[in-house]
């Protein structure tokens, strides 16, 4: 009871964000962007959280993602619903693809080859000037207003923050029950005790390889939404830093916790976009703050938050 | 159970504590309404952490000593102005969405900054999507003012176009047309070259050659023998950072500093400081020398920066940027009467800057075609053996006007709605 209580506040509060979050001084765009983040991290926790296979380059689904969303509407057609599918199509694509020579390795190994993989796009769209626009960026679209028949779905700032709160809530859906069905379970079980399944007889690369490509298409889908944001994606999309920063947010979160994520990007943006405006040395601040809870707190605020409730 | 208060535990006070103090911290946004009539405010960004923070920090010291100069004299529009700035750490995704945080929280009125080009172009689309003024400090790529220039958006620094130009006419006259380059094996490298050698031809000069060195390459010997074979008159050595202090230091070694000049791109007073005496040489062009002693205001210019900032540096080109930035902002509301931003725009088109704000002595004005600033290039020579702030010697001042690719071949439509 007390979960739904919980779950129904969340959600009545994400649906009111536009009218409440400019009085705590904040402002729509940052929001559009907490969810965004946290679609990303939600989906590559259930490989990192859930699954146990560290990728430190899932910045590159991120990044292709936007990048194939912008080029459809710069090259292809005005049209937002078809740049969000290409865009997914395309990160979720390239995670699938590449998944065969991911699933293979183990520990350090998987993180390696996750990283080179992902500073192998970063390069393509660096050095690939004329069609990405090179270490510039991609410019020059802008997301269009999404007709239903006769209804005009204009994408100003609020409208395009419940586009992003509809996205959020099919990706949470659709984890959701990935995570409840038999194959969800099959990943915990691969990241409680691998050789255990294995023994069992469960072909366990292959369902490593199901959770980098679910994680590829989520955060792709969310890449999608982020290039839609500012109308512009460059590069830096695409960087290991990202792909760190996605793996600290979790990690302050809780990455044994569905809605883990959520919470540590809401710590890692908002402390970024508060802090980095009163101080030069607000990079400190955030290694601080990430020293601390994982000192403090190893299973993230959410992980010990919940361990409280179970207590109780 | 009787009847009694609520015990408060030590953890409820120290919770009671925090909240306290977060709202305390959330107060001053709201403080301001209170005094008076509000000031207009302009927003900055800029990178002040990271590679870039010397060149964002010098283009905001350049804005505040704007601001006191204009604030002196009255405000804007009779009212006092605000600059507002905030960090983008030389990340576009971070720049844009700081952009709309300065428009819809600060409720800023104007809007300035960019070192990274990468960040003029996704604020370059936030200030057009909002209808606001951008007017772009640094970030040189050419198309800010070019194909994906914005009705809203305006430049101060030159494009990279002209900065080859600029540099390119005069290494051209100085030594002669048979050149060999030296190219990073990059996007923004190869456009370079690319634009230095369409230069080159268009003079009647030749390209000798062009090594592609890939980045982080530690051993140049090859390609600098290939240069000296080939016998050119310049050799143009477009690499950066720790590349560019090998390759020089190489090229001294080998004695071809003495058998024909060295040039390379863009400097800055902030990079010339940092480099190692080795990499201290050649052709390279300034966009704003802070030793220029027949221009007037300029020496007044220095003093002044060096009465507020008492940290014995001089004024680099970024400062003036971001000096000239806001005196042009300023300039162009005071001309349209108005916060209006069509008006503003209307109003900047062709706006000539005053000697006492352009610092040097060629005309500089907006282009109404582009927005582009057509502001000077100052090729010249590092002195190799010079001490800060005597690093450079300017050989020409070359006028933006003459170098700067027509308006009609920017690829510039200017987006004004009808």
């Amino acid at each position: 009871m007390n979960r739904i209580i919980a779950i129904a506040a969340i959600w009545v509060a994400l649906v009111a964000l536009p009218w409440w979050l400019p009085l705590i001084g904040g402002y729509t765009a940052l929001g559009s962007k907490v969810l965004i983040y946290a679609i990303a991290t939600m989906g590559l926790n259930v490989l990192l959280g859930f699954t146990g296979g560290l990728s430190f380059g899932q910045a590159a689904y991120f990044g292709l993602g936007a990048y194939g969303a912008g080029m459809t509407l710069k090259y292809l057609a005005p049209s937002t619903p078809l740049a969000i599918l290409i865009g997914t199509l395309v990160g979720g694509a390239a995670a699938t693809l590449l998944g065969p020579l991911v699933m293979r390795r183990r520990g350090i190994y998987f993180a390696m080859i996750t990283i080179a993989i992902g500073q192998l796009f970063y390069f393509i769209m660096v050095r690939w000037n004329e069609v990405t626009g090179g270490e510039d960026g991609l410019a020059g679209f802008s997301r269009q207003d999404i007709h239903f028949g006769p209804w005009l779905y204009r994408l100003d700032e609020t409208n395009f923050y419940y586009l992003v709160l509809l996205g959020f809530t099919v990706a949470v859906a659709v984890m959701w029950m990935v995570l409840q069905s038999p194959l969800g379970h099959t990943f915990v079980a691969i990241r409680e005790n691998r050789r255990r399944i294995e023994f069992l007889g469960v072909r366990v690369e292959r369902y490593i390889w199901a959770a980098f490509a679910i994680a590829g298409f989520i955060t792709a889908f969310a890449g999608t939404l982020n290039a839609l944001l500012f109308n512009f994606t460059s590069p830096q999309d695409l960087h290991w830093i990202l792909s760190g920063n996605f793996v600290i947010m979790i990690v302050l979160g809780g990455m044994r916790s569905f809605f883990g994520p959520l919470i540590g990007v809401i710590i890692f943006v908002v402390a970024q976009d508060y802090l980095s405006s009163i101080t030069g040395n607000w990079m400190t601040f955030i290694g601080m703050i990430f020293v601390l809870i994982v000192l403090l707190f190893p299973r993230g605020v959410l992980g010990i938050l919940a361990r409280r409730v179970e207590v109780r | 159970m009787t009847n009694k208060l609520p015990s408060v535990s030590r953890r409820t006070i120290v919770k009671a504590g925090a909240a306290l103090g977060a709202s305390a911290v959330f107060s001053p946004a709201i403080l301001t309404y209170a005094q008076g009539e509000t000031p207009i405010k302009i927003g900055m960004h800029d990178p002040f952490t990271g590679t870039y923070a010397a060149e964002g920090e010098s283009e905001k010291r350049g804005a505040l000593m704007a601001l006191a100069e204009i604030n002196a004299k009255g405000g804007m529009l009779g009212r006092k102005i605000e600059l507002v700035t905030e960090d983008d750490a030389a990340n576009a995704g971070l720049a844009a969405q700081k952009a709309h945080k300065l428009i819809e929280q600060d409720k800023v009125s104007l809007l300035m900054g960019a070192v990274s080009s990468a960040t003029a172009l996704s604020v370059n689309q936030v200030a057009h999507e909002k209808g606001m003024i951008y007017m772009v400090t640094g970030g040189h790529t050419d198309p800010v003012t070019g194909a994906q220039c914005h009705w809203t958006t305006f430049r101060i620094c030159t494009t990279t176009y002209m900065l080859a130009a600029g540099l390119a006419e005069t290494l051209y006259k100085k030594f002669g047309g048979k050149w060999y380059f030296i190219t990073p094996d990059y996007a923004f490298g190869h456009t370079l070259q690319e634009s230095y050698a369409k230069l080159l031809k268009k003079m009647g000069g030749t390209v000798l050659g062009n090594s592609l060195a890939p980045l982080g390459t530690t051993d140049f010997s090859s390609y600098l023998i290939k240069a000296e074979q080939s016998k050119p008159d310049v050799l143009i050595n477009l690499t950066d950072g720790q590349d560019l202090v090998n390759s020089m230091k190489q090229a001294a070694q080998f004695g071809l500093t003495k058998k024909f000049a060295i040039g390379g791109g863009l400097s800055e007073l902030e990079v010339l400081r940092a480099l190692p005496r080795e990499a201290k040489l050649g052709w390279w062009t300034l966009e704003w020398y802070w030793n220029q002693p027949n221009t007037p205001h300029v020496k007044e210019w220095v003093a002044a920066y060096q009465k507020i900032y008492t940290d014995g540096t001089y004024p680099s080109a970024r400062t003036w940027f971001g000096y000239a930035g806001l005196h042009s902002l300023a300039m162009g509301v005071a001309k349209a009467k108005s916060l209006d931003a069509v008006k503003i725009a209307r109003a900047l088109e062709g706006l000539e800057l005053p000697p006492e704000i352009k610092l040097q002595p060629n005309k500089v004005y907006f282009r109404p075609g582009d927005h582009q600033l057509m502001s000077s290039e100052f090729p010249g020579e590092v002195i190799q053996d010079g001490t800060y702030p005597n690093l450079f010697k300017v050989a020409e001042i070359v006028s933006g006007e003459k170098v700067a690719l027509p308006v009609a071949e920017t690829g510039c439509k200017l987006d004004y709605k009808s």
